[in-house]
């Protein structure tokens, strides 16, 4: 009995080894890092970009499947907390426990740059989907920055506008990190470079409780350069910071008294909702610049699929996501699960891929190269924020009608 | 620094400085009574906030409903945790440290809660629906409807404390609480009572300094946690215990933090990125050279201390 049993294990050890190599043939799964804000302030956002990046993942694979191809993607997901040393643990963790050699994200420009120092003495490759900070824009490392563009193209946009607007001296309040300082510095040498007067920044600590003195420190620094000529405020401030400002501001018989710049996430329907801060930004002839998402043949076929999935319509951005996915598959398609080479043909990949919102095409730094700006004021009403012209930052050329 | 400017900077200090005191308040009196340095007071500052924020938009935005409203929701739930979670630990006889670390994980997952009902019903970063206006203005000092609610409730909170500490039975069985908890027991006090009031009371003023808060800038989950730092500072300023150096603490720390750090940056050009050293710089000095805080020049005069 005994003897038969080693023989049977034999027969079945034989016919396992002598079966054909197609039927053995596992399936290759590749596996795609996603570092993304889980908790925290941005949580709703890694969410969401999390989602988009699922729904990329199932239909890579269905098309794969359906191709016939034995690679298969599979996500490892780690928080970031919103946080630089969170995003360089979750990179960490991806890499160490899945051997994984491409992340999509994190989100944020400091967040990129906490996990900058692992991924360049690893050969990892990050796809960033929404990290537009200046300061993350360095040649020759191994972080694209895919879609969504540099900042350096929002700051020429204001400079841009400053001039045409004839302010003479500006005076900047900005968040002190990479995103706010890199910013501010971009504006300072552009303005300065179309020949614009001073410009003074001011910056303050992210999360702030209360920006009192800042907003003092501002008026008073308004007032000085208000005596050179004219003189604008750019408000490079997070929605949460810019209310608290805007409700010392606002009673300020300087800071009313001069005209207002500020980022995208301050053209928001939300800062009219307070009728103090509406009046504000109107009597302030407030305008800011935001990146123009265009209707491509994706677009819609991205919105119905994940609408179908999620059971929701994609928070904001999240079609980033969605593309920063895709590009990052399709160049591990190409060259295999190994973040040097991905990382030498990931930007052909990426200038080869039209996105949901915008052709992707890389600079010299690996960050998207084509930008378009709307360019938007307060309604007269004070209701909502209107387009009223047009940036676009790959010819500079700008269109304004106020 | 000019003139005008240091005046505003003076009265802006005011005002910031009376939201700390009513914050840090309630955190002296959980210290004293309960003896728990509670940093789940955060959260109940910042549910009092929410609380005021969806009455101004489905009920009424008058300030008296929505500070009252505020104050009771922020009770509420300073009581459900002390029954859920810090009266069952106590019977246990925990230690300092563990009660604190309890505080961090009631306050943690109240937060994370918040995050996912504000998440859920879209109120990230938004204003209480109570307009700004202008009640009085001079050459150098412009005052607002806010500063006019939160100095006199502010003062008016405290003298309401006062006179319940020094004049009710409730006051004086609080007091021998924060004395002697053993002794406070042994003649009679219904220990478990007097604590339930103390978390309401912890939670109504929690709940006050919340809206307030809240009208004075905006309201998102983390506004609470923001703000505990320089709340805490204020009430080690107070050695914990004492209520009128708890508040002198809190007009140090927004002094330091607005008129100083303004003096700093116009004279040496200090960057106001330096601005949330400013508490932990005033603790750790506190702890250095004055442990026991204020407490010393109050022990006879006011508070629980006495």
């Amino acid at each position: 009995m005994r003897k038969m049993s080693i023989v049977g294990i034999l027969a079945l050890l034989l016919l396992v080894i002598a079966m054909p190599a197609s039927a053995q043939d596992e399936i290759e799964t590749y596996v795609l890092g996603v570092a993304q804000p889980f908790t925290g302030p941005l949580g709703s956002f890694g969410t969401d970009f999390s989602k988009g990046i699922e729904l990329a993942v199932e239909e890579m694979n269905a098309e794969l499947e359906a191709a016939g191809s034995n690679v298969r993607f599979e996500i490892a997901s780690a928080d970031t907390e919103g946080t630089p040393d969170g995003a360089a643990r979750a990179v960490q963790t991806i890499v160490q426990t899945t051997g994984a050699q491409v992340i999509v994200g994190p989100l944020t420009t400091s967040e990129v740059l906490g996990a900058k120092q692992f991924v360049d003495e690893n050969d990892i490759v990050i796809v960033a989907p929404a990290s537009s900070g200046a300061a993350a824009g360095i040649p020759d490392d191994n972080i694209f920055r895919v879609i969504y563009p540099s900042d350096n193209f929002a700051a020429r946009a204001f400079a841009e506008i400053a001039v045409s607007r004839g302010y003479q001296n500006v005076a900047i309040l900005h968040v002190d990190d990479p995103f706010g300082n890199g910013l501010s510095e971009s504006f300072t040498a552009d303005f300065t470079e179309l020949g614009g007067g001073e410009v003074v920044s001011i910056g303050y600590a992210p999360d702030p409780t209360d920006l009192t003195s800042e907003a003092t420190s501002l008026s008073a620094e308004v007032s000085r350069l208000m005596s050179a000529g004219d003189t604008a405020v750019l408000c490079v401030c997070f929605l949460a910071d810019a209310q608290k400002l805007f409700q010392v501001t606002m009673i300020d018989p300087v800071l009313t008294s001069v005209e207002w710049m500020g980022i995208e996430n301050l053209a928001n329907p939300e800062l009219l909702a307070d009728a103090g801060h509406a009046e504000l930004l109107q009597n302030a002839n407030f305008i800011s610049v935001s990146f123009v998402d265009t209707q491509t043949p994706l677009s819609q076929p991205f919105v119905d699929a994940f609408t179908e999935k999620f059971g929701a319509e994609p928070g904001p951005f999240t079609n980033y996501a969605y593309d920063a996915a895709n590009i990052a598959m399709l160049s591990m398609l190409v060259v295999d699960n190994d973040g040097a080479a991905v990382s030498e043909i990931l930007p052909f990949v990426s200038n080869h891929y039209i996105g949901t919102s915008v052709q992707a095409y890389l600079d010299a730094n690996g960050d998207q190269a084509i930008a378009r700006y709307g360019i938007y004021n307060v309604s007269e009403d004070a209701t909502e924020f209107t387009l009223v012209g047009t940036y676009d930052g790959s010819s500079g050329e700008l269109s304004l009608n106020e | 620094m000019p003139g005008p400017l240091l005046v505003d900077s003076l009265v802006r200090s005011l005002q910031v400085g009376s939201l700390y005191a009513l914050m840090a308040l309630g955190i002296t009196l959980t210290m004293s009574v309960i003896r728990l340095p509670n940093f789940a007071h955060a959260e109940y500052i910042t549910v009092g906030a929410y609380t005021a924020l969806v009455v101004s938009l489905a009920v009424s935005s008058n300030p008296v409903v929505i500070l009252g409203l505020s104050a009771l929701a922020a009770a509420l739930v300073a009581l459900i945790c002390h029954f859920a979670v810090f009266r069952p630990l106590e019977k246990r006889n925990p230690s300092t440290y563990t009660m604190l670390l309890a505080s961090f994980s009631v306050g943690l997952i109240l937060r994370y809660i918040l995050f996912l009902l504000v998440d859920r019903f879209d109120l990230f970063d938004r204003r209480i629906a109570v307009p700004l206006e202008i009640w009085y203005r001079s050459n150098s000092i412009i005052l607002t409807n806010v500063f006019f609610w939160v100095v006199p409730t502010t003062l008016g909170l405290v003298l309401a404390l006062s006179a319940l500490l020094n004049y009710t039975p409730l006051g004086r069985e609080m007091r021998a609480l924060a004395n002697n908890f053993e002794l406070a027991r042994v003649i009679g006090i219904r220990v478990e009572r007097v604590k339930s009031l103390t978390w309401i009371l912890v939670g109504l003023l929690a709940g006050v300094s919340g809206a307030l808060w809240g009208i004075y800038s905006s309201v998102n989950p983390l506004m609470g946690w923001l703000a505990i730092l320089s709340v805490f500072a204020a009430a080690i300023m107070g050695g914990m215990s004492s209520f009128v150096g708890t508040i002198l603490g809190a007009y140090l720390v927004s002094f330091s933090e607005n008129t100083v750090m303004q003096l700093l940056n116009y004279y040496l050009g200090l960057d106001f990125s330096f601005k949330p050293a400013v508490p932990f710089i005033i603790i750790i000095l506190v702890l250095l050279l004055r442990p026991q805080g204020f407490t010393e020049f109050f022990n006879r005069a006011r508070g629980l201390q006495r």
